[in-house]
């Protein structure tokens, strides 16, 4: 077997290193052209479901947060109350530092343990 | 009296203790890996250090050490041709040999990816593409330690299994070493898995010798929704795009695909649920105490295995470099919208070196929220590992 002089490992490695370069540009040209394309389709047919349906659907603009401070959605509230649940997502957002608009809460529950060590 | 003599003589000779002695030589390298293995017990338990990984491979040196025991026997040749014994049959091989196999075939590093595939979310490569860049910049340290490690004597296949450490993605690690320098599988392995743990010590140094405080407090606008239909048609896509190109690079990424196709198509929620929890909990035990396995005192208690260490280390910190380099490419380029600390998580080592790009975001920001950008780069890198897996696999393979 021939020699494999430093020359050639740095051949490799630059060749090395332009392969995944390029095959990764190449998806993600793939990822930003195949995306709008799907973007496009589902656009149309949402507009067309809209001009089929009876009433137009509620659209809301797109892009724009909440203003700093509120939240939408419906949170679950599990053996909290709401004056508490509202405290705890405070905390939460001041802690994280993430803004309340940024946040979404799935469900607030109170933990088995802690109704135990409650009823002591 | 003679038969309690030769009873207890039998028992004596059968031992453990006598079996450390061999030919009058005295096997200390075996005692040293047990230490080795309890302290990586202690790492892995009290410390948490990837306690998942780190436990069964501990395990697995534990194991493999102990004199006589025969875990690792291979009287047949099955994969290790210097030790047949005459007459013996595949029944007689070590029952981790035999489990060995698993890696030696690569069907475990495989399994592995299915799983890893299962519980990614491409989503914020895809509302991001140019992510995909940073995960490719930060491959920069495989191809540094491969010039190296040939600089230090290695052969082009033991250099390319080394440096493929850089990739921070262990089931790539040992598919790649497992092909070209199965003798190697157990230093590369081991040294994988402790950088990946070591992640929030190696990266943060380096970043911040890198960037500046303006860079590193950049604030990045909030990423678009992606659509389910892009989730799904991307794994397709990608397999055919990179499997076309680079045809090796298919086992590993298919499996990935495959996983990924599992998780978002939203229609085989029983496979998904299979191959990202008991099926990869199976294979990670099996994976991890076959990899610990291959360290036998004898053959890992060398100098090249400090070598291999120290390489993986640089391996590491050029392909955090790699990424940085990158970042900072993009933040001129972009007019500081993209924060350089998220090119750092281009080094695989999923979710971790996100974790990492978070967290040295929020010291010098607190109100900085860089894990979702930094997820983009960091999944990307386990594609770009798996590239240049592929081609070093198809180079020197």
């Amino acid at each position: 077997m021939e020699e494999f002089t430093i020359v050639d490992a740095l051949l490799t490695s630059v060749i090395g290193i332009a392969t995944v370069m390029v095959i990764l540009a190449i998806i993600a040209v793939l990822i930003i052209v195949v995306s709008k394309v799907i973007r496009a389709f589902e656009n149309k047919t949402a507009k067309s479901e809209a001009v089929i349906g009876d009433t137009p659907a509620e659209v809301k603009p797109a892009g724009v947060p909440m203003p700093e401070g509120m939240n939408e959605g419906e949170v679950e509230l599990i053996g909290t109350d709401e004056k508490t649940a509202a405290v705890i997502m405070a905390l939460v957002s001041h802690n994280s530092g993430i803004p309340l608009n940024r946040l979404s809460f799935k469900s607030i529950k109170l933990l088995d343990d802690e109704k135990k060590g409650a009823d002591k | 009296m003679e038969m309690i003599k030769d009873v207890l003589m039998g028992l004596w000779e059968s031992s453990g203790f006598a079996a450390l002695f061999v030919d009058g030589a005295f096997l200390w390298q075996n005692l040293v890996m047990i230490l080795v293995s309890f302290v990586l017990l202690y790492f892995a338990i009290a410390k948490k250090c990837e306690p998942l990984l780190l436990v069964p491979i501990a395990f697995g040196i534990l194991l493999a050490n102990l004199p006589g025991a025969g875990l690792m026997d291979d009287p047949t040749g099955l994969m290790d041709t210097s030790n047949i014994v005459e007459g013996a049959h595949w029944y007689d091989t070590g029952v981790l040999r035999l489990i060995y196999s698993g890696v030696k075939s690569s069907i475990f590093p495989c399994l592995i990816f299915l799983g890893i595939g299962c519980m990614t979310d491409f989503g914020p490569l895809l509302s991001n593409p140019v992510s995909l860049l940073l995960g490719a910049a930060a491959q920069l340290g495989i191809y540094v330690a491969f010039v190296i490690a040939i600089a230090l004597g290695f052969t082009p296949q033991e250099a390319a299994s080394i440096a493929i450490i850089g990739g921070a993605d262990g089931p790539t690690a040992i598919y790649l070493t497992g092909k070209l320098a199965g003798h190697l599988l157990g230093p590369i392995a081991v040294a994988a898995y402790s950088y990946m743990a070591l992640i929030p010590f190696i990266q943060p140094p380096i970043m911040k010798l890198l960037t500046t405080k303006k860079e590193r407090q950049v604030e990045m606008k909030q990423l678009r929704k992606v659509s389910k239909v892009e989730k799904i048609v991307f794994p397709v896509v990608v397999l055919v795009i990179c499997a076309f190109i680079l045809p090796s690079v298919a086992p590993l990424l298919g499996m990935l695909m495959l996983g990924n196709l599992f998780k978002e198509c939203g229609v085989v929620d029983r496979l998904s649920d299979t191959a990202q929890n008991a099926l990869m909990n199976i294979v990670t035990i099996l994976l991890g105490l076959t990899v610990g396995a291959t360290t036998n005192g004898a053959t890992f208690l060398k100098l090249e295995t400090l070598k291999i260490v120290a390489l993986g280390l640089m391996a590491f910190c050029f392909s955090t470099v790699g990424g940085l380099l990158l970042g900072k490419l993009l933040y001129v380029i972009t007019g500081g919208k993209v924060n350089p600390l998220i090119g750092s998580a281009g080094v695989s080592a999923v979710p971790m070196a996100a974790r990492v790009a978070q967290n040295e975001g929020r010291k010098y920001n607190p109100r900085n929220f860089l894990l979702m950008h930094a997820m983009g780069p960091n999944v990307a890198g386990v594609i770009g590992s798996a590239v240049a897996a592929g081609f070093l696999l198809s180079r020197f393979g």
